[in-house]
């Protein structure tokens, strides 16, 4: 098999430009989704049935629905309805971003919940509002315990971004699928979109396994 | 223990069905020629588009007829734009017919038929858009079908990889992202452009030709490099230009006469 360096060289820096575009809309994504998320989250376990009920659809909604059909839908229904013109790189965020809220507020969910009922007791009969047990004994348990899943969801959400492609938001894999478009050979832009994309997700999981040692008490 | 069992009834049931979904191509007849396998991408009316989930249009009409005056059985399948490429040239399928352009850089990977269509590209733009020619699209942002003769016509005038192009999975997104407002023209095929204004009157977009700027391009079936189906198609090819089939195909798709003997003077 002959394999075109040349190729990849040439296609250099917009690869370089693509994988910037990509990590800024994970970032984005990733930290609008986690505040979304948590929200949504206590939305969700809130007592009165009737109020939780939104929350429980929108994450029905976005966790049961293609995240392929949400982009399409985003960029050239939701957004255009409010700009009367599309943006792509608006459309990408804003779809990563309540994508992962949906399955971030059921990890922190998961989180908060699995966390003994006598702590919640113990905090209280110390004399804590409901909000100093969360915010002082609850959430820093809890968020040990998130990170992991977090984490998975991180990974998946930097993945996902490549379908922003589809939309023509300039990031990396749209310029894989350019250079395909472009010269026909299937090896040379996918292999090196496969590389960063591979690089992008060890480099986050190394990140997070650094901050799950730092918060380990044992 | 009985979860368990549901738990391997579920499995292997998911897997027969995955298996079976596998196995049903390879069927050859003796003594027969083998079933072949044409893939396109079926988004790109009247050539090839899904009419309630069936491939349909000009060119699978052409491909089947061209088939059959060969004497070959054929399965259409959509595979989409690049794998179209793909899977000619990993030899996975025998035959590609998309509205494909022959060209040099095209040629030096895979094989073509004699043409068997003219073509050109043309601007797409809103009524009272004040681009008139290709010369007007300069500054202004411009979507394609990536990787179509249309992204190269643009990336000729304008330089490869600009800013202002946005290359679409296929042209019915480029089209829709210029009705959305997020660009300013489409540059594709004459025969798409010209269809979407007439089928869609109501989007008041008109198309502009420029026959100085953009080149004519002949369309031809791809094949493998080497394929040996090319003389045996090549011919068929012929014959249906002749005996008045193609006309009659071409009529019924886009209702005007196809300019045969451009086609002839191109082999």
């Amino acid at each position: 098999m002959d394999f075109r360096w040349d190729l990849i060289v040439e296609y250099a820096p917009l690869f370089l430009k693509g994988t910037l575009l990509t990590i800024g809309l994970s970032v984005a994504g990733i930290l609008i989704g986690a505040v979304l998320g948590l929200l949504i989250g206590l939305g969700k376990m809130m007592r009165k049935k009737l109020w939780a009920l939104p929350f429980r659809w929108y994450i029905n909604f976005f966790r049961g629905t293609p995240f392929m059909v949400q982009i399409l839908l985003i960029h050239f229904a939701v957004v255009p309805a409010f700009l009367d013109t599309t943006n792509g790189i608006l459309a990408a965020i804003l779809a990563l971003s309540l994508n992962s809220a949906a399955y971030v507020s059921e990890i922190f969910r998961a989180g908060i919940q699995s966390i003994n009922r006598g702590q919640m007791e113990a905090a209280r009969s110390l004399g804590m509002t409901h909000g100093q047990a969360m915010r002082y004994v609850i959430l820093p348990q809890a968020f040990k315990r998130m990170i992991p899943p977090l984490g998975n969801e991180f990974i998946v959400l930097i993945k996902d971004s490549s379908l922003a492609a589809l939309i023509a938001v300039p990031e990396l894999m749209y310029w894989g699928r350019a250079m395909q478009g472009q010269y026909m050979r299937a090896w040379e832009p996918y292999l090196t979109a496969t590389v960063i994309y591979l690089v992008l997700t060890l480099s986050l999981s190394s990140l997070l396994s650094l901050l799950e040692k730092r918060l380990a008490t044992e | 223990m009985k979860k368990l069992k549901m738990f391997t009834t579920v499995l292997l049931v998911s897997l027969a069905l995955i298996l079976s979904a596998c196995g049903t191509s390879k069927t050859s007849g003796d003594g027969e020629k083998k079933t072949l396998r044409v893939v396109t991408d079926a988004a790109y009316a009247p050539f090839e588009y899904q009419d309630k989930g069936e491939v349909v249009g000009f060119d699978i009409d052409f491909v089947k007829a061209v088939a059959k005056e060969a004497g070959y059985p054929v399965k259409v399948e959509n595979v989409g734009w690049d794998p179209v490429f793909i899977e000619i040239e990993g030899k996975t399928a025998d035959i590609a017919i998309s509205a494909i352009t022959i060209t040099p850089k095209r040629l030096q990977t895979y094989d073509f038929t004699v043409p068997y269509f003219l073509s050109k590209n043309e601007i797409l733009v809103p009524k009272g858009s004040p681009i008139k020619s290709a010369k007007d699209l300069e500054g202004k942002k411009i979507a394609v079908q990536n990787g179509t003769t249309g992204q190269e016509a643009v990336e000729k005038l304008f330089g490869e990889n600009n800013d202002k192009l946005k290359k679409f999975e296929n042209n019915n997104l480029a089209i829709l992202e210029l009705k959305k407002g997020g660009v300013d023209a489409v540059v594709a095929d004459n025969t798409v452009v010209e269809t979407y204004v007439k089928n869609n009157p109501n989007d008041n977009l008109v198309f502009i030709e420029d026959d100085g700027t953009f080149e004519k391009e002949f369309y031809g079936l791809l094949l493998p490099k080497g394929s040996k189906l090319k003389a045996d198609l090549d011919k068929a090819v012929n014959k249906l230009l002749e005996n008045g089939t193609y006309e009659k195909l071409y009529e019924k798709w886009f209702k005007i006469k196809p300019d045969i003997k451009i086609l002839k003077e191109q082999q």
